[in-house]
């Protein structure tokens, strides 16, 4: 046993002025009886029968310096030393994925690599220093760099378990900026495995203390809800990720109700498909894994027992076409375009009230432009950009195209263009496609619609006769009529991932409700609202921002874990970083373990006792507890 | 006022009793050892010349052919001796040490010493005895001395005698008995009354007395504050008789020790009284004193 702080045991001189105190202290009260003679064969007798009392009146001042022992020891830090898996500088990495909730070890994972923690913590050595990670979809650092080991402990204690995967990328580029240059810095990763492959290399000593002990799991791998002809159809894949065949009841909800319940065998490491007609209009479904009656238990993660899927039917936008004379090229591929209603109207002719999604411009412009997504075709003079005169490109002058989705698997090497209107590309836009240094094609973002821009007559070039030219239509449409207000629905959206919310044109708020109930109002911008609150599975809807008094969400959309590295729970027997492969870590290294708290709970007992025995000594007979207490301050008064 | 009128009536019901028969010096209402003149019969023994014939009972005579005479006993008086230890230890629990007058001044044992010793004289002047009373105190004081008297017209004075007695000093118990033994002219029934508290014993004292032919009866007077002391912590006990200090720390096993040491030195007297022939009576001044009189005493045989 050693101490981290000798200094404190000076304090032991304070017994000195203890043993003084008790010597003056005995300062006799004065009190008148008839005779002392009984008492002084009293006295004599209990000298004669027990040598020892003269000790037992002492018990208070060795009672008292026992205390001052204990409080001295304590404060003076006393350690002893440990066998621990790291020391010096240490950064922890505390997997805080879906995975850890895994409740095969109890209570679960994360608790069990919590208390791994901790214990690390505790035996951290005088000089060390711990940072901890807590590696969820966002790591963060809990601690930084700190010998606290009280602060380590609350921050250990204050982590929680996410539902989402795992960033270790993040992890490890912040555990590599914990450990710094510092030569013999120890990365200890507390983890249950499901590491993606291909990771940096970290610099210093990495250990691995793995957590977990059952590889049995069932969960929903996949959810969905598809077009159909009859309606939408329900998808939904279970798959064991254990190691034994397992039975489990997959239970569908559509819109809240129940609508079906069967039992799957799933055997080993295989997956169940089930596909199942849902009604027409069904817009949400559920779907829940539970175990038979009677069955063992062969699922220890219940965050991918649930997942939720959203139906998005294929949506059929209507556009305005506007001409003088009619454009037999964009009037044919507008017809062609799936989901997408056409309709012709002149250009003297007044707009009609009722908004179309799309209005399409060709050569022409109204007086006044409908707030919606624009389509300009050869624009002449209008209130948006300002378009200059005709200039016909140079024969060497080469079509530059950008890199933009909007022009993926377009090809511009064989278009040729005769003349353009020479335009100044507005703040507002983006070019797309250029000659000369003048745009032929761009597209932006003004006053929260789309607008995109030609600025040559089709028909004075061979792009419609290009295969270039369908599929940037169909791009440039796709992007002015996005199907739904929400980006990316229809995808699986992952906890923690950014969904993109595209308000409605005139919308100012966007109101999120998540599964629990939070709602969260975002003030919409241009480029619509990004919202990466997902922290928590299940349906979040999206409307207005008054939709939480009761009205109606625009559209919704699912967060599901779906991950296979997650659900698959089997822990990793070891790991590989960089070119290493990492085996579970064992005690190799000496820690100091401090067990102040203990010889301070001890002080405390003594603190008691010596309480006990001072009430105990001076208590009037025939009365105990605080009566006798008060009776005796009323003798002594 | 030491006894009411209801008090007397009572008392006046009692006598003293001497388990020996002395002989007296007077005309009394008791058994003397004496054969006399009285009705009641005594012996008979064989006749010598010179008895006067007169006292021959004729009727064995007649029956035995031999002359015997009839003996009747005397009936004389008998001498009560009260001593009372008015040391300052009996002035227990006094006012100054307890805040509570009325109980300190019921239960403090000089007071209780004189209101037994009233009753005891009353009793003894009622039946006729000759009444000795006299008190101890002080280092080198003589002992104040009352009587001895006869007859119960003697009472008043009695109790103005008793009325201006204090304690005071330290008294030598072995000494005062002795001396008194050594000088009283005529032995008979002693009362003791006292708290024993004297260091070096009483046994001589008590010798003496019984050397001397007195019977004794000993009232041992203790306060309840002296069998059960309300004290705790660390004190510095006065001897309130000879101002000797005593330092002590009272605790709860050494209250409990105390007690069965109290219980001890009484059980010791008792003891040692019962081998010697002394009635012994322990007294706690909780107790009423006429309760003492009229049950504890009568119940010891001590008066009837």
């Amino acid at each position: 046993m050693s101490f981290l702080a000798p200094l404190f045991l000076a304090l032991s001189t304070l017994a000195v002025p203890i043993v003084i105190l008790y010597m003056l202290k005995l300062r006799r009260r004065e009190t008148e009886v008839s005779s002392t003679m009984l008492w002084r064969m009293v006295l004599r007798d209990r000298e004669a029968n027990a040598p020892w009392q003269r000790l037992r009146r002492n018990l208070l001042l060795l009672l008292q310096l026992l205390l001052l022992a204990l409080l001295v020891v304590a404060l003076a830090r006393p350690f002893i030393p440990v066998p621990v898996v790291a020391s010096g500088q240490v950064t922890v990495l505390l997997d805080a994925s879906a995975s850890m909730n895994a409740t095969d070890v109890q209570p679960s994972r994360f608790e069990a690599a919590q208390a791994v923690a901790r214990q690390l913590a505790n035996d951290l050595t005088q000089e060390g220093l711990m940072t901890i990670i807590l590696v969820g979809p966002q790591p963060r650092v809990l601690a930084s760099a700190t010998n606290d080991k009280l602060e380590l402990r609350n921050a250990i204690n204050a982590a929680q378990p996410t539902i989402g995967s795992a960033n270790w990328e993040t992890a490890f580029a912040l555990a590599a900026g914990a450990n710094g240059s510092v030569a013999n810095s120890t990365t200890v990763l507390i983890s249950d495995g499901g590491l993606p492959e291909k990771l940096p290399a970290l610099t210093g000593e990495v250990r691995y203390v793995p957590v977990g002990s059952q590889p049995a799991n069932l969960g929903i791998s996949a959810l969905s809800l598809r077009p159909a002809s009859g309606g939408p159809q329900l998808f939904a894949s279970v798959t064991n990720y254990g190691d034994a065949n397992a039975r489990t009841i997959l239970t569908l909800n559509l819109d809240g109700e129940l609508f079906n319940a069967q039992q799957l065998e799933v055997p080993a490491g295989k997956t169940s498909n089930v596909i199942v007609q849902a009604y027409e209009g069904t817009v949400l479904a559920e779907a829940v894994l539970s175990p038979p009656v009677g069955a063992a238990n062969t699922d220890h993660l219940a965050t991918d027992d649930k997942a939720w899927a959203v139906y998005n039917p294929p949506q059929t936008g209507r556009a305005l076409f506007i001409s003088r004379d009619g454009n037999i090229f964009i009037e044919q591929l507008l017809a062609a375009l799936p989901g997408l209603q056409p309709f012709r109207q002149s250009v003297d002719a007044q707009l009609p009230t009722d908004p179309f999604d799309l209005y399409v411009y060709d050569g022409v412009i109204s007086n006044t432009l409908p707030s919606k997504e624009l389509l300009l075709v050869n624009p002449p003079p209008n209130p948006l950009f300002t378009v200059g005169d005709v200039f016909t490109p140079t024969i060497t002058g080469t079509i530059t195209l950008v890199d933009d989705p909007l022009l993926s698997f377009v090809d511009f090497s064989n278009v040729h263009v005769l003349r353009a209107r020479e335009v100044q590309t507005p703040a507002w836009a983006r070019t797309l496609i250029s000659v000369d240094g003048k745009p032929l094609v761009f597209v932006g973002t003004l006053d929260r619609r789309r607008i995109a821009v030609f600025t040559f007559d089709l028909r004075d070039s061979d792009l419609p006769l290009q295969i270039a030219y369908p599929i940037l239509v169909s791009n440039l449409i796709t992007w002015l009529t996005p199907s739904t207000v929400i980006s990316e629905s229809g995808e699986t959206v992952h906890p923690g991932d950014t969904v993109t919310i595209r308000p409605e044109v005139g919308q100012q708020a966007v109101g999120i409700q998540a599964p629990d109930g939070q709602f969260f109002v975002a003030p919409a911008s241009e480029a619509g609202v990004l919202f990466s609150d997902t922290g928590q599975l299940g349906i979040y809807g999206v409307g207005t921002a008054s939709v939480q008094e009761g009205g109606k969400f625009a559209g919704f959309f699912a967060v599901n874990l779906f991950d296979p590295l997650e659900s698959r729970i089997q822990p990793a027997e070891s790991l590989t970083i960089g070119r290493a492969q990492v085996s579970p870590a064992v005690r190799g290294q000496v820690g100091q373990r401090e067990f102040w708290p203990y010889v301070a709970a001890a002080a405390l007992a003594i603190l008691i006792v010596e309480w006990w025995v001072y009430h105990r000594g001076s208590s009037v007979p025939g009365a105990s507890g605080w009566r006798g207490f008060f009776q005796r301050k009323k003798v002594g008064a | 006022m030491f006894l009411d009128e209801s008090t007397l009536r009572k008392l006046d019901q009692l006598s003293l009793v001497a388990s020996r028969v002395r002989a007296g010096q007077m005309k009394g209402e008791r058994r003397s050892t004496k054969r006399g003149t009285s009705l009641e019969f005594a012996d008979y023994r064989d006749y010598v010349q010179g008895d006067d014939l007169r006292r021959v009972d004729w009727n064995v005579y007649a029956r035995l052919e031999r002359p015997f005479i009839k003996l009747f006993e005397e009936e004389e008086d008998l001498s009560v001796h009260v001593l009372i230890d008015a040391s300052r230890s009996m002035n227990w629990p006094d006012e100054s040490t307890n805040g509570d007058n009325a109980t300190a001044k019921e239960r403090n044992k000089f007071q209780y010493a004189l209101h037994l010793a009233a009753a005891i004289g009353h009793i003894a002047l009622a039946a006729g005895d000759r009444l000795t009373m006299i008190a101890f105190s002080g280092d080198d004081a003589r002992p104040v001395r009352f009587g001895p008297v006869r007859g119960r017209g003697n009472t008043f004075r009695l109790i103005k005698f008793l009325t201006e007695l204090k304690p005071s000093g330290t008294t030598d118990l072995n000494g005062a008995l002795r001396d008194y033994a050594m000088a009283s002219s005529r032995a008979g029934l002693g009362f003791l009354l006292t708290d024993l508290f004297s260091p070096a014993g009483y046994q001589p004292g008590l010798n003496a007395l019984q050397s001397q032919g007195y019977e004794v009866n000993l009232l041992h007077l203790l306060a309840p504050e002296e069998v059960d002391p309300p004290l705790a912590g660390d004190l510095r006990l006065i001897d309130s008789e000879t101002g000797d200090p005593q330092d002590v720390s009272i605790d709860g096993p050494l209250r409990d020790l105390y007690k069965r040491r109290v219980q001890g030195w009484r059980d010791e007297i008792e003891t040692h009284c019962l081998k010697r022939g002394v009635n012994y009576v322990p007294v706690t001044t909780s107790t009423k004193w006429d309760e003492v009189v009229l049950y504890q005493m009568r119940r010891m045989g001590l008066v009837k």
